[in-house]
Formats: C-alpha cells, sequence, structure tokens
C-alpha cells in the first residue's frame, strides 16, 4: 500500500538573555557543574519565581516574525512530570495562553507551514548516567526557551529540512537566539504518522525527540517511516510512543510510552501572576523588525540582481549578509563585493559555523575601498584577491597592498602597444591560436599580464589581440 | 465529586509513589475532602471559576516582570548542602536503565 507522511514539528530555541527564565543566575553555556544556580532554579521551599521581561519580549519578536498573533494576556502554568531533570517536579510552562499564535512559514515552493502556537517555558537540567548513579547539573534548569509547534502540515522528509532551516535563519535574523543545533540551543521533536494515500484520517503518531542537526531531521524521518511502513505492512499497530533517534547507528527505538497532555496536569502556576503584552510594546517590535531572510533573499535576487545560488550562500549567514549590506552602502558594487566574499573570504572560512560566526579582520568598509578599485577598472580581480588574502590575514587597509601606481588607470593606447608587443614577442603563440590550439592565447594574456603588472582587463585584452591576429 | 479508585491509582503512578491498600483508601478519602474544599471556594465566588479567569477587568492583577540582569548565583557547596552532592553534582539512582 502507498502511505503518505503526515509530519509536524516542535522546536526548543534558547534565548539569548543573559539570565535565567525566573532568576538572575547566568545562562552563560558550560560553567562547572550547578555553580550558575540558586534557590528559584533548583526548586527550594519558599522561593518565588520572577519572569524576565526579556523572554516575553523575544517571544513577541520570536512570533511576529513567523507571523503569529499575539495573545496580550497570557500566563504560566505548571506541567507535572516526575523526572530528576526537573527539582520541582513540575516545569513552568504555558498551556492554554501561549504568548504566541496562528503564524506560518512559508517554503520556496510557496507552500505554507502552519504554526499552531509559540509558548515559553523553562529548560531543564542535564542528567549524565554512569554506572549506578545519576549526575545532575542545573545550570541549564531554568534557562529560557520557546518552544515553537507547527501544525501537521509537513509532507515530505526535505519539507521538514526546509522548515527547520528557514525556522533557524530567522530567529537568527531577528537576534533571540545562536540557534546551534549541534550546542542544543536549537532542538527538534518530530511528530510523524502515516497514512493511506488520499486517506483523511490521522494515523497513530510517535515523536522522535531531540534531533541535533538539519540532516538528522531527514535521517531520522525516513528511518521512522520505514518503521511505521513495517508494522503497518505486517498488519500491526503502531504505539503511541516517544522514539530515540541515533544518528551513529541510523537506529531508532522507543524511548518512553508516550504521556498524555491530561497526566501532566498542567494547572495555572499561582507563584507567576497573569502577564500583559501592551498592543503598543506588539506594534513598536513589529516596526523594528529587522530585514527577515526571504525579504532579503528577494532583494539580492530581484533588485540587486545576484544571481540564485550567490544570493543564497550569502543570505544563509545573518553577519555576512549584514557585512555585505554595509559595505554595498559603502559604495561598492553587490557584484564584485560578493565575489570578493565568496571567492575570497569564504576561502578562510572553513566550516558552517564559521561562517556563521564571520569573525575576520576587516571591515566593511574595507572590502568596500578594495571592491571600488576592481569596479573603477583600476585594478582587475585577481589583483583584487591577492590584496583581499593579505588583508584578511593582516586586517590592513587595501592601501598597504596596493600602491598608488598599480592603480593608475592604463590608456587604451598603452594597453594596445603592450598587446602589439606581446602578439611580436610569441610567433610560435600566435601561429598555435592561427592553428586554433585556444589555450595558446594564455601565453599572449600571461606577457600582458606580466608587463601591465597585473592591471590590464582581460576582456580588453582579449579583444585587442583578436583585432591584431584578426 | 468523589476520586475514583483508578483516578487515584493513576495519580500515584503518575506522582511516582506507592500506596498500600490501606493507605490508598485512607488518603483517596482526604483528597476527596480536599477536593470538596475547592469547591466551595469556587462557589463562593460569584460567577464561578470563569469569573475569575476573565480578562481585561480591574479585579487582574498582573505580575510586575523583572529586567534581565544577572545576579550572583549561589556557591556550589551551599546549592548541594543539603544532598547527596559529589564532584559537584546532585546525585540520584540512576533512573535510566
Amino acid at each position: 500500500m502507498n502511505y503518505e507522511l503526515v509530519c509536524g514539528i516542535e522546536t526548543h530555541i534558547e534565548l539569548a538573555t543573559k539570565t535565567k527564565i525566573f532568576c538572575g543566575c547566568t545562562t552563560e553555556f558550560g560553567g562547572a557543574p550547578n555553580t550558575h544556580c540558586c534557590p528559584v532554579c533548583t526548586g527550594q521551599p519558599g522561593s518565588l519565581p520572577v519572569l524576565n521581561r526579556k523572554v516575553v519580549e523575544y517571544a513577541v519578536r520570536a512570533g511576529l516574525a513567523v507571523n503569529c498573533t499575539i495573545n496580550n494576556n497570557s500566563h504560566m502554568d505548571r506541567k507535572n512530570y516526575v523526572y530528576p531533570d526537573l527539582p520541582k517536579a513540575y516545569q513552568i510552562s504555558q498551556f492554554d495562553e501561549p504568548v504566541c499564535e496562528n503564524g506560518y512559514i512559508e517554503l520556496d515552493s510557496g507552500k505554507r507551514i502552519g504554526i499552531t502556537r509559540i509558548h515559553i517555558e523553562e529548560d531543564a537540567g542535564k542528567l549524565v548516567h554512569e554506572s549506578g548513579t545519576t549526575y545532575i547539573d542545573y545550570n541549564r534548569g531554568g534557562v529560557p526557551l520557546i518552544e515553537i509547534v507547527s501544525e501537521p502540515d509537513i509532507s515530505s522528509p526535505e519539507e521538514a529540512r526546509e522548515y527547520a532551516e528557514k525556522l533557524q535563519l530567522i530567529m537568527r535574523y531577528v537576534g533571540i537566539s545562536d540557534c546551534k543545533m549541534q550546542e542544543g540551543s536549537m532542538r527538534c521533536d518530530v511528530n510523524l504518522s502515516l497514512r493511506p494515500a488520499g486517506s483523511t484520517e490521522f494515523g497513530t503518531r510517535t515523536e522522535t525527540k531531540n534531533i541535533n542537526s538539519l540532516s538528522n531531521i531527514v535521517k531520522a524521518i525516513n528511518r521512522e517511516i520505514e518503521r511505521q511502513e513495517d508494522i503497518l505492512e505486517s498488519g500491526g499497530r503502531v504505539v503511541q510512543a516517544t522514539m530515540r533517534y541515533d544518528a551513529n547507528t541510523d537506529d531508532i527505538y522507543p524511548m518512553r510510552t508516550k504521556e498524555n497532555s491530561d497526566d501532566y496536569r498542567y494547572f495555572p502556576d499561582p507563584d507567576i501572576l497573569r502577564f500583559y503584552i501592551e498592543p503598543e510594546f506588539v506594534e513598536r517590535t513589529k516596526s523594528e523588525l529587522p530585514e527577515l531572510p526571504s525579504a532579503k533573499l528577494r532583494r539580492y535576487i530581484d533588485d540587486m540582481q545576484l544571481p540564485e545560488t550567490t544570493a543564497r550562500d550569502i543570505y544563509k549567514y545573518r553577519r555576512v549578509s549584514e557585512f555585505l549590506d554595509s559595505a554595498v552602502t559603502e559604495g561598492a558594487s553587490v557584484k564584485n563585493a560578493a565575489n570578493m566574499i565568496i571567492g575570497g573570504i569564504y576561502k578562510t572560512l572553513e566550516t558552517e559555523e564559521d561562517k556563521e560566526k564571520f569573525d575576520i579582520k576587516i571591515t566593511p568598509v574595507q572590502l568596500a575601498e578594495l571592491v571600488k578599485l576592481i569596479d573603477e577598472k583600476k585594478i582587475n580581480k585577481n589583483k583584487g584577491q591577492e590584496a583581499l588574502s593579505k588583508m584578511l590575514e593582516s586586517g590592513k587597509a587595501v592601501s598597504e597592498f596596493i600602491k598608488a601606481e598599480d592603480t593608475e588607470g592604463l590608456s587604451e593606447d598603452e594597453l594596445i602597444r603592450i598587446c602589439r608587443a606581446a602578439v611580436d614577442e610569441n610567433p610560435d603563440a600566435v601561429n598555435n591560436i592561427r592553428a586554433g590550439k585556444g589555450k595558446a592565447i594564455n601565453v599572449i594574456f600571461g606577457y600582458v599580464m606580466r608587463q601591465t603588472r597585473g592591471k590590464a582587463d582581460m576582456g580588453k585584452v582579449n579583444k585587442i589581440i583578436s583585432d591584431i591576429i584578426g | 465529586m468523589a476520586l475514583s479508585k483508578e483516578d487515584f491509582n493513576k495519580l500515584a503512578v503518575l506522582s511516582r509513589l506507592k500506596f498500600s491498600d490501606e493507605e490508598a483508601e485512607k488518603f483517596r478519602n482526604e483528597m476527596d475532602d480536599i477536593i470538596a474544599f475547592a469547591d466551595t471556594i469556587n462557589n463562593a465566588v460569584s460567577g464561578g471559576t470563569d469569573d475569575i479567569k476573565s480578562t481585561g477587568t480591574d479585579a487582574v492583577l498582573y505580575t510586575e516582570l523583572r529586567e534581565d540582569a544577572v545576579k550572583e548565583s549561589l556557591p556550589n557547596e551551599k546549592i548541594l548542602s543539603n544532598v547527596d552532592g559529589s564532584k559537584g553534582f546532585f546525585n540520584v539512582r540512576r533512573c535510566v536503565k
């Protein structure tokens, strides 16, 4: 039988606040175990949580960036479950009044993946299991999270990946999180069920937890589809369960049978009063949102005429796109600036993470100074790349590496004279070119480049040489 | 509203608690009393619980929010002073198989 996939994703994102959601402990990653803790985040009797304003602000920003409506009235609930990663035996979360509801993310195909809700909650502690003991570190306990719940609108592993990738980029653009999946500041849980193609009823779903990379989303979904298909094909029934995907072995196995929503016995947290999000604040946040990734990509392609692959290579790193935008504001042509970034700067940034960090020694102004020399044809691109790599190493301005005499324009007459000389001095190459050996032109080009110290525009040289040789 | 045996047992499982039959019966009755007490409070508020939950009225109190400023955490030994802790961790019996 043919089955179709019904899939929704719950994404947890750690917010980049300085302090935890209900206390003043730092949210800094790492640190010796249980040194970022206080009576509130370790759930000591008599301690009282006080909600961090920034958490609410970031959640509103996140919601507006994915087209949600904001609930002006909201409150925190207790979600009860007993596990040592929660010192209070409940997590302070939100149940029936999340901060944001009813948004969507648009995929490249134009299909919209609905976002049911975004709520705020506290992260749990970290457990390390060794022989007979579980060691608990509550440094992460109380770190603020938003949970973004999608509608079950996803119908292929590739759509799931694109959804997660777009969500990650949007949240990075609005600056509420670094969304590093490998460090756990963004974690995806995939809800997945199969149903006979064409059917409108949902099958029984499973939830695969804590997938830690975008490519593993695809792998885990493929693996779980396979597993559920096998069960259904052999006449069995899928059991509602929480699954764990092991990327090393490409294996998926149940962690525990899923607790029902009822089992969490949600109720309003009596320690925290309701909170009110002023409509004026929402409006202001909306007007202050930065240009979002989809708009940026359209601008690069439609307005700035960048090739799509170039535009995508730049827009997918927030800092790089901001760097390019600044260099263009400083007068660089977008095409040459983008080429210098991809052909030059990216060479020094090996990993995705390096590009995401974009920790380089030069400023957009310095790049613009270099690019303008290329734009004005005072130096050619090769010379430009050479200067760029020296600039990236030293952090010094282009004027350190390209002297005034290098940038004095070559007159047309001078260039023609040098080209004539190149032809006269290299009769063998000329014969080869006439005999149809196209590569022989490189000998002529090399001569011209040496004589002009790399200043010649190769397009022009090509034309002059063709005119001379005929 | 009387609490059924099934509900009581379900709650016990979710709370990781174990009771003898005798204890279960005793606590189930006590919980009945507690729920009845809450019902009394609910009925005392005119209009019932929906009114308390309703929004936009003067009766609703809103919380003050905290600024995002770091405060010093407690020293590790102090945090662990009431627990079985070693190597700076809270230690419990292994909770996964």
